[in-house]
């Protein structure tokens, strides 16, 4: 029994050096000059297909999977999806609300009215909000970053 | 010693080594085979309160204005954020709040790892990557030896080549037919 009692210490003392501020996810962070979201969002043709790193708070995290962040941009009213491969990145839920300094491939896609229905139903599914197909208007241009990497600070 | 007494050792200690292994995978096996009816890791709360409207327009005053009536202190918060021009995001650890300023409604949720199956379903899923991904492996390397050395554990009636046929061949069956099941219907 104590020997039992001694490695449940042992493992605890392990787990507990694990834990740590900063965060790191994927890939190693190549970049070093940052890129303003707001930059991105105003001139996404420019971007599209380009490397950059951005910085901003995690307002949102995929709650099934991990497999995505929202970050806020340095201007108020705008958010850009850091969307990582399903299994490669798992952001976890408490990551939510701190800072994330991360690098991608920025992505512009232009969505059809269908596969925006698709995507809000399987969203409000995620989150358990209310999703109505009449919002969808149009084609949807979206802007997100393929992520690979980022530190969680 | 013969071979049989050494499948036996391999067959007994690599199991014993196993055990935890064994159950981390299986137990988060069960949790994350049913994603889509709940959330395996984490426990998530929400709430709605009412303030009073906010008629701020800055970041700043906002805060300074919504945090008393909420009993938050500006240390409180990991972080704010306005998605919108109406809504006010404040973060904290494990909790956050999202404000529709013109109503005064508050949606507060709290998440909370659920306590050893958040534990379980990430080394599951493979989410700390680097040397577990050697170390997860091993393991399945190791369970292929269990599996093949349990075959030939024992010898005469109870061996494979009496008894045991008739459990490896139904259990052989079960995944063969639920597929041929599975492409038919």
């Amino acid at each position: 029994m104590n020997r039992l009692v001694s490695l449940f210490i042992l493992c605890s003392l392990l787990l507990a050096t694990g834990l740590s501020a900063e965060k790191k996810f994927g890939k190693k962070i190549t970049l070093k000059e940052k890129t303003k979201i707001s930059d991105i969002l105003a001139n996404p043709e420019k971007y599209n297909g380009k490397r950059v790193l951005v910085e901003g708070p995690i307002t949102e995290v995929c709650k099934k999977r991990g497999c995505w962040i929202r970050l806020g941009s340095d201007k108020e009213f705008e958010t850009m999806t850091f969307k990582v491969e399903d299994g490669v990145i798992v952001f976890p839920m408490e990551v939510k609300g701190k800072t994330a300094v991360a690098e991608g491939v920025v992505s512009v896609v232009t969505t059809s009215v269908e596969d925006q229905i698709d995507q809000g139903k399987k969203h409000a599914k995620e989150t358990g909000e209310e999703f109505d197909p009449a919002s969808v208007k149009g084609p949807k241009t979206v802007i997100q970053i393929k992520g690979e990497g980022a530190i969680v600070k | 010693m013969n071979w049989r007494r050494w499948n036996n050792i391999i067959h007994r200690d690599l199991g014993y080594f196993l055990v935890a292994m064994t159950l981390v995978y299986s137990i988060s096996g069960i949790a994350v085979n049913h994603v889509a009816d709940w959330n395996p890791s984490y426990k998530r709360q929400r709430a709605v309160l009412t303030i009073e409207p906010t008629l701020a327009s800055t970041k700043e005053s906002i805060l300074a204005d919504v945090l008393p009536k909420l009993n938050l202190k500006a240390d409180d918060l990991r972080n704010s954020f306005r998605p919108d021009p109406e809504t006010i995001q404040l973060f904290l650890e494990q909790k956050s709040y999202s404000i529709d300023l013109p109503t005064g409604t508050v949606i507060v949720e709290e998440i909370r790892p659920r306590p050893v199956l958040y534990e379980l379903n990430q080394l599951h899923l493979n989410a700390p990557k680097g040397i577990w991904t050697y170390i997860s492996d091993f393991f399945a390397l190791s369970l292929i030896i269990i599996a093949i050395t349990g075959m030939f554990v024992l010898k005469g009636k109870n061996g494979l080549v009496w008894r045991g046929i008739w459990f490896v061949g139904a259990g052989i069956a079960v995944p063969v037919a639920f597929w041929v099941y599975y492409l038919n219907s």
